[in-house]
């Protein structure tokens, strides 16, 4: 999986492209802890990229989620697509992660 | 129609082989894409399952996908060969909290229209989904829809 990282008004923009499965799950969390321990907890993932997300996928965001929340920042979301929204929406991870429409919206949502 | 099968080891790099092979069987049998996406995801997190559980991680063991037509929809089989699923563990997932595992099974339950599993074998489990045509699903009782799966 292809995982871009770049900076934009204080905040950490990460963009997967891929899908995020038991194969992926790893890189994603490892990426994204690497950047909260270099004190870059103030994280958007747009996830518009991805096009299947499974429970594996689920659980290396919501590591990273509670990790970030823990010394101050977050990790919000952007850009679900209509198939992984949904899966989003069943385990109810929709209410309790900070998800936006688009890109704009997350980053100045900080 | 006969059953179609595909067979993979059991590492975590086959699980796009799986989506693909899986997608390219849904279609051809006139399931629609929405229907398509679901069982993609079911399916994944059975092999998933069976990878991380069955196998406890070992790369190289087998596992049996297999998608069968009916009047009325598609029945999917995905076995495998390892430690057998032992229901007496399976937690229902608060969603009222944040988890980060033990969902996997629950996504099942809720993508498929009918899931359960057979423990009566030698080795190993074999999973069962059914998803119906529109309009084509049996009525069930509340008590079915809660417990959500059904074993032998």
């Amino acid at each position: 999986m292809d995982i871009q990282v770049t900076q934009t008004s204080g905040v950490t923009l990460v963009v997967p492209q891929g899908d995020l499965d038991m194969g992926t799950a790893d890189h994603v969390k490892r990426t994204l802890t690497e950047l909260i321990e270099k004190g870059q907890s103030k994280l958007v993932m747009d996830l518009s990229g991805v096009s299947y997300v499974d429970s594996s996928g689920l659980g290396a965001l919501v590591a990273a989620m509670k990790q970030a929340r823990a010394v101050g920042g977050n990790l919000k979301l952007c850009g679900l697509q209509e198939d992984v929204r949904s899966i989003f929406e069943m385990t109810r991870l929709i209410k309790v992660m900070a998800v936006h429409s688009d890109r704009q919206e997350a980053v100045s949502s900080w | 129609m006969t059953a179609d099968t595909l067979v993979i080891m059991s590492e975590s790099e086959e699980l796009a082989r799986v989506r693909s092979w899986l997608g390219e069987q849904l279609a051809r049998r006139g399931v629609d894409e929405h229907a398509q996406s679901a069982l993609q995801v079911a399916v994944g997190e059975l092999a998933t399952n069976s990878i991380k559980h069955a196998y406890g991680g070992r790369g190289g063991q087998p596992i049996h996908i297999s998608v069968t037509s009916r009047d009325d929809g598609v029945v999917i089989h995905v076995e495998d060969f390892g430690r057998p699923f032992d229901p007496t563990t399976y937690r229902q997932p608060n969603l009222d909290e944040m988890n980060e595992s033990g969902v996997g099974l629950y996504i099942v339950k809720r993508l498929a229209d009918e899931f359960s599993f057979d423990l009566a074998r030698e080795r190993g489990t074999r999973w069962t989904l059914v998803k119906y045509q529109p309009g084509m699903k049996p009525n069930r009782t509340a008590e079915q829809e809660e417990r959500g799966w059904t074993s032998r």
